[in-house]
């Protein structure tokens, strides 16, 4: 184009390139048309009035048919530094153009994801001997952007021992006999921090020869330094649960066990956790302790309440029964809904059992116990009964004058050291038997007993013309002492004589059964009977009379009720009055 | 103070009711002094004395540990009884058991007879022992 912007000459490739335009249009019209493209008319004057080469890419033609062309603008001159015009070139650069976009569009976004991933790369030149590491595979070294690596040096960052054996064996083998290969190894840096970086190699291949290594290179320190932290914490906690003496498991929503240690395993008769997972208390336990201990789970997964520190009773399908102190925590999940929880129970059999022998001493201890303060008031009051006596009369011996008065005062006192005598008989009388009650017990035929005693008994039972039953069956043997057996025997028949009713005949009758695990014989009388209302609290204790009897001592029952009890027997009356009383008294069998 | 003219002795041992007697014989000449040998009897000789419309004791001496009807027994039907006048029970025990002094409180509570606890041994038997109501009131 000269300098008035006219067309000097048009070559062919010029129309050629063109021609996709619309076709009726003039090819001076065409030129027209790039003139009024202000980007292109301002380089061209500028070529022209400064004598430039210059330039540029754009797009032309419609959104169906377009082209990138490539323009240049060079001057021409008519002589020197004069110009004339310009010479004005176009290429069509669609395809290459393109493909440049697409590959910096790849470059950005393999960047960007190696930036993220600490992903880099590098690359390996067989043929010329040269490795380059991308820009990540270099941080990662800790080397800078310039840094040029070469395959000796690169190896040397590499950790002594395993990772540099490893990687040197590796590429070697890439490059023999083509493996690829990708291996966690530590590298030093070049800053001496040690780092866990992932290594991968690929060979390529042309013509059928290995001419590149091309590879990835991670950095995975933290992840790997994550896990094996992860590793060591299960170990720890693994090492721990299991030697817990304690039973710990883990169960899911559906109570079924996902873990359990070593003590459960044990507790639970089996050697492997790996026959429990997966299980439910339904498989293991007895229905009613699984559905209780089910209904408890779900409680806690459902409100999140754990429950600590609950005593429970468990029977394993065996039917053996142990007594935990149980714990049930629920494990919630990044949403803090409950999905598992874990459960630790401890065995407390033995403490239970020990507890309830130590209650079993302390309710004996505090029946003893009783029995003494008891015993020890009757000993205090009888005998403190007779020393004041004995204190009066003294008294009295001591005012007296007259001879024949002082007679009846020492009279008197000899009675009261007789009185005192006899009560001292009955009391040792007393605590002998709670005193011998290791004496060996033994099986005593009750049939025997009592005809045996009864033989001691005819004269006073012919004296007062008793009518004796013994309905005794033969095969009946109670748990007892012999002579307390005897004594009970005697005690309660002479008795049922000394309270005969004065306008009847005396009918005795006695029978024995077995009731309720122990053998229990009656005596059963037509005499005086006894007012149970008034009297029942009083029957059994000592120095307590009830009738207007000569013979009376109060002591008969009281010695009766201890003997029985010293023997772990029982004794109860029952009475009318006018009509007779029955006693009862129960006794484990002999065998 | 008034002539105290009928004292009843409730006690089962015969030591115990002579040295009763000895004391009482020192304070009362005028009195007539009667001797039962468990609550039952005394019970049955003041309820016939009501019955009868007889003069009743003013003052009775009275065992606890008795046999048929002990001296508990005994206050508790004597509380019973519809009398106007108001009867000096002096109980004479050697127990010492705080159960029996707890009895004790609760009748002289219950009752407008006035009730007095005295422990063995005791030597002496005086005549103001016999009138503690008159001074009580």
């Amino acid at each position: 184009m000269d300098k008035k912007l006219e067309p000097i000459c048009i070559s062919k490739g010029w129309i050629d390139l063109f021609s996709f335009l619309d076709d009726s249009i003039s090819d001076r019209r065409k030129l027209e048309y790039f003139k009024s493209k202000n980007e292109w008319l301002d380089l061209l004057l500028k070529c022209i009035s400064e004598g430039k080469e210059l330039g540029y890419r754009s797009k032309i033609g419609s959104t169906e048919v377009e082209k990138y062309i490539e323009w240049g603008f060079k001057p021409f001159y008519e002589e020197k530094d004069k110009i004339n015009g310009a010479i004005i070139t176009a290429q069509a650069i669609c395809k290459s153009v393109e493909n440049e976009i697409q590959i910096e569009k790849l470059n950005t976004l393999l960047e960007t994801k190696s930036e993220i991933s600490k992903v880099g790369t590098w690359e390996y030149d067989l043929e010329q001997n040269i490795l380059s590491w991308s820009k990540m595979t270099k941080k990662i070294h800790e080397v800078s952007e310039e840094y040029n690596p070469e395959v000796e040096t690169a190896i040397e960052f590499y950790k002594q021992g395993h990772s540099q054996n490893r990687i040197s064996m590796l590429v070697h083998r890439a490059i023999t006999d083509g493996m690829s290969f990708q291996e966690r190894l530590q590298i030093i840096t070049a800053k001496g921090n040690e780092r866990w970086i992932l290594s991968s190699g690929k060979p390529f291949f042309k013509d059928g020869k290995i001419t590149k290594l091309l590879g990835t290179f991670q950095d995975i320190d933290e992840q790997v330094k994550t896990e094996l932290k992860v590793t060591e914490s299960e170990q720890l906690l693994h090492t721990l649960v299991d030697n817990l003496p304690l039973n710990v498991f883990i169960k899911d929503e559906n109570s079924r066990k996902i873990l359990v240690n070593r003590a459960e395993c044990e507790y639970l008769g089996v050697s492997n956790p790996k026959e429990l997972i997966g299980k439910s208390d339904f498989d293991l336990y007895e229905k009613d302790v699984a559905q209780i201990s089910r209904e408890e789970d779900l409680q806690i997964l459902k409100t999140l309440q754990p429950i600590l520190g609950k005593e429970t009773i468990s029977t394993r399908k065996d039917g053996r029964k142990t007594t935990f102190l149980t714990s049930k925590i629920p494990l919630l999940d990044m949403y803090g809904k409950a999905y598992a929880l874990i459960g630790i129970s401890i065995d407390i059999s033995n403490l239970k059992q020990k507890e309830g022998e130590l209650r079993r001493l302390i309710d004996v201890t505090s029946v003893q116990n009783k029995k003494l303060v008891n015993f020890a008031h009757i000993v205090s009051h009888n005998l403190r009964s007779h020393t004041s006596n004995f204190s009066m009369l003294l008294e009295f011996l001591t005012k007296e004058h007259e001879e024949e008065e002082k007679n009846r005062i020492i009279a008197m006192l000899s009675k009261a050291s007789d009185n005192l005598l006899s009560t001292l008989d009955n009391l040792n009388e007393v605590v002998k038997i709670n005193t011998n009650t290791s004496v060996t017990r033994e099986a005593i035929n009750l049939k025997k007993s009592f005809e045996s005693v009864h033989e001691n008994l005819i004269a006073l039972f012919k004296k007062n013309q008793v009518e004796f039953k013994n309905q005794i069956p033969a095969d009946l043997n109670v748990h007892g002492i012999p002579a307390y057996i005897d004594s009970i025997v005697l005690n309660l028949l002479t008795n049922a004589v000394k309270y005969k009713h004065p306008n009847r005949t005396p009918m005795i009758t006695v029978t024995a059964q077995r009731e309720a695990g122990k053998v229990v014989f009656s005596i059963e009388d037509n005499g005086i009977g006894i007012d149970l209302n008034k009297n029942g609290d009083k029957l059994f204790g000592m120095y307590k009379t009830f009738h207007d009897n000569e013979d009376a001592r109060g002591i008969g029952l009281y010695i009766t009720k201890n003997q029985i009890e010293a023997m772990g027997g029982n004794i109860i009356a029952c009475s009318e009055v006018d009509f007779g009383t029955t006693f009862k008294v129960y006794f484990d069998e002999g065998y | 103070m008034k002539d105290i003219k009928n004292i009843f002795v409730v006690d089962d041992d015969s030591i115990m009711l002579f040295g009763m007697r000895k004391m009482l014989s020192k304070i009362t000449e005028k009195s007539t002094v009667l001797e039962f040998k468990n609550g039952q009897t005394a019970l049955n000789e003041i309820s016939d004395r009501i019955k009868n419309g007889n003069v009743l004791p003013e003052v009775i001496f009275l065992d606890i540990n008795m046999p048929i009807l002990d001296g508990w027994g005994f206050l508790e039907e004597f509380t019973q009884l519809d009398i106007k006048e108001r009867i000096l029970i002096n109980i004479i025990t050697s127990s010492i058991d705080p159960n029996d002094r707890e009895k004790w409180l609760s009748f002289r509570k219950k009752t407008h007879h006035y009730i007095d606890f005295v422990n063995k041994p005791i030597y002496k038997i005086e005549l103001k022992d016999l009138h503690k109501m008159d001074m009580a009131s």
